[in-house]
């Protein structure tokens, strides 16, 4: 069985925001919610200071905590490593929410309007509440889940295919030969926080 | 959009919740009191009526709170699936025993004669040891759920299970000296409120202690030191829960303690119960400021530091808004 994972170049990553509006598309997630974030980050001082860009998602843990605290067992990894929440069984306690250290996890129970003041939701809004509701139920706890549908179809995560960078790739891990692991391999590859011992399959490559 | 937010507050545990941990603790802590006061003789039997009463009724209606807080409540039936690795699950058992024991020691001791006999008083008192070990395991569970939460730096210290442990016995203290107070104060009671009030007053200075501790540590690290200095700057936490809720009520007890019945008993009760009520509601403070204080970490990766997109609601840009008419 395939173990799933990403590389993300922060080398070529100019952050855009282009893989969080893909994710959005593609998932149709309420507002204020991102499976893919893009976090930004300085290091020195003028005239040496950095700006980076970092894009996070869920990490797909070798080692989830979230799935740990789960009380229900709705929070399962499927043999490919892809963590997902059963929605049959999840009660929407939210202890995974706390439990994920990357804060890739979101529980809604109300859809609000993108638009303010209460306006009502628009046609583009109700279809992608509905098609929410149907995929991930109200009040459930929600995540990444590496577009399961999409890979199931032979596709890229839309996250992948939408980054005009080419800075997010996506392959198997233990497949010596695919991308992904020569890339980790030759460029070695880190994982962020590594000490919180979740043993993610996202691994970042570096300027050095 | 902006990026640049120093450590995200957790937003998802709120009021329901900090009720359910403070409902648990004081249940817990006045049924331990209730039992361990049952071994002491004929003149803490009061407390030992009013502790049950409050035990099992506290239990039950924090229960309540946890699950109108859940997104799915039917499913609440699900909570104990997976006591090997969850704290939830395990929580859920260990109240389950709580909540059953107190109830069958409760009844048993005000609706039959069993402990007239003695073999049924045997009886009794091995349920309220039991009791006891699941009113024990039930304070600090209230705490160990939010430590073994690996997201939110500031609860993962050993500390949090002693502050609430030593927090749920001092509301459970202040519960069944309200009980005792608003069921009426003679002469007998003024002693039995005098000796748990001086309890009172230790039991504070021990919270006051772990609390310190709990602070200072969290100030160590930098993760839970934005978590700590937030909660120091909520006036909540500072005026409603260090001042009104520990300083008043010791300040109240004292003066219950060096009061005798001659001082007048409405005057005591009076005083007995401003600063039980104040104790009990800086409980319910001190676990809400824990929980809404709660930030998650800093994302880094050779040596760049990334705070989280703030996901608390913004103003909303003003796109769409209809122009005047
Ligand atoms: S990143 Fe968080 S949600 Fe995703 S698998 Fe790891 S612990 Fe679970
Ligand atoms: S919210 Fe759902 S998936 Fe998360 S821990 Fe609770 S039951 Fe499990
Ligand atoms: S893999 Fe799919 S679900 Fe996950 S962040 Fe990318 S687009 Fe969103």
């Amino acid at each position: 069985m395939p173990r799933y994972g990403m590389v993300i170049d922060l080398k070529r990553c100019y952050g855009c925001y282009a893989c969080s509006m893909a994710c959005k598309t593609a998932n149709h997630t309420p507002p204020g919610v991102f499976w893919a974030r893009v976090l930004m980050g300085e290091v020195g001082t003028y005239p040496n200071a950095v700006r980076q860009a970092l894009p996070v998602l869920c990490m797909q843990c070798d080692e989830p905590s979230c799935l740990e605290v789960c009380p229900t067992g709705a929070t399962q990894q499927r043999d490919d490593g892809i963590v997902i929440v059963d929605q049959d069984k999840c009660m929407g306690c939210k202890y995974c929410v706390m439990a994920c250290p990357y804060g890739a996890r979101y529980s809604v129970e109300k859809w609000e309007s993108y638009f303010p003041d209460g306006l009502p939701l628009s046609p583009l809004e109700e279809f992608q509440k509905k098609s929410w509701e149907e995929k991930s139920g109200v009040g459930k706890a929600t995540k990444c889940d590496f577009c399961l549908d999409r890979i199931d179809d032979g596709k890229q995560p839309a996250c992948v295919q939408a980054c005009p960078a080419k800075a997010r790739i996506f392959g198997v891990h233990d497949d010596p030969e695919s991308e992904v692991t020569i890339l980790i391999k030759k460029e070695r590859g880190q994982v962020l926080n590594p000490e919180f011992g979740n043993k993610p399959k996202v691994y970042y490559l570096f300027p050095r | 959009m902006d990026p640049k937010v120093n450590g995200q507050l957790q937003h998802d545990w709120g009021w329901l919740i900090a009720a359910y941990l403070f409902l648990g603790g004081v249940g817990g802590g006045a049924y331990t009191i209730a039992a361990l006061n049952s071994f002491m003789g004929a003149s803490m039997e009061l407390s030992t009526t009013i502790g049950l009463w409050i035990g099992f009724p506290a239990l039950l209606i924090g229960t309540l709170f946890l699950i109108a807080d859940l997104g799915s409540p039917t499913r609440a039936f699900l909570a104990g699936m997976r006591p090997g690795t969850s704290w939830i699950a395990r929580g859920t058992w260990i109240i389950s025993a709580f909540m059953v024991l107190s109830f069958v020691h409760l009844v048993l001791r005000q609706f039959t004669d069993v402990g007239t006999t003695a073999g049924g008083q045997t009886a009794i008192n091995i349920i309220a040891i039991a009791g006891v070990v699941c009113a024990i395991g039930t304070m600090a569970y209230t705490g160990i759920l939010l430590s073994a939460s690996k997201g939110i730096p500031f609860w993962r210290s050993g500390v949090v299970p002693v502050v609430f442990v030593v927090s749920a016995l001092v509301t459970g203290h202040f519960a069944i000296m309200l009980g005792m107070t608003l069921s009426g104060v003679t002469h007998t009671t003024v002693e039995t409120l005098r000796t748990m009030a001086l309890e009172a007053m230790g039991m504070v200075v021990l919270e006051v202690l772990a609390i310190v501790f709990f602070l200072q540590a969290a100030f160590r690290q930098p993760d839970p030191r934005e978590s700590a200095e937030r909660i120091l700057r909520k006036r909540m936490f500072v005026f409603g829960y260090f001042v009104l809720g520990l300083a008043v009520p010791v300040i109240l007890m004292r003066v219950v303690y060096n009061s005798t019945p001659e001082s007048g008993v409405g005057g005591i009760a009076a005083v007995a119960v401003i600063g039980a009520v104040l104790g009990l509601v800086g409980g319910l403070i001190l676990r809400q400021a824990v929980l809404i204080c709660g930030a998650l970490p800093t994302l880094n990766i050779a040596g760049f530091e990334f705070r989280r997109i703030h996901r608390a609601k913004e103003p909303k840009p003003g796109i769409g808004t209809l122009p005047p008419q």
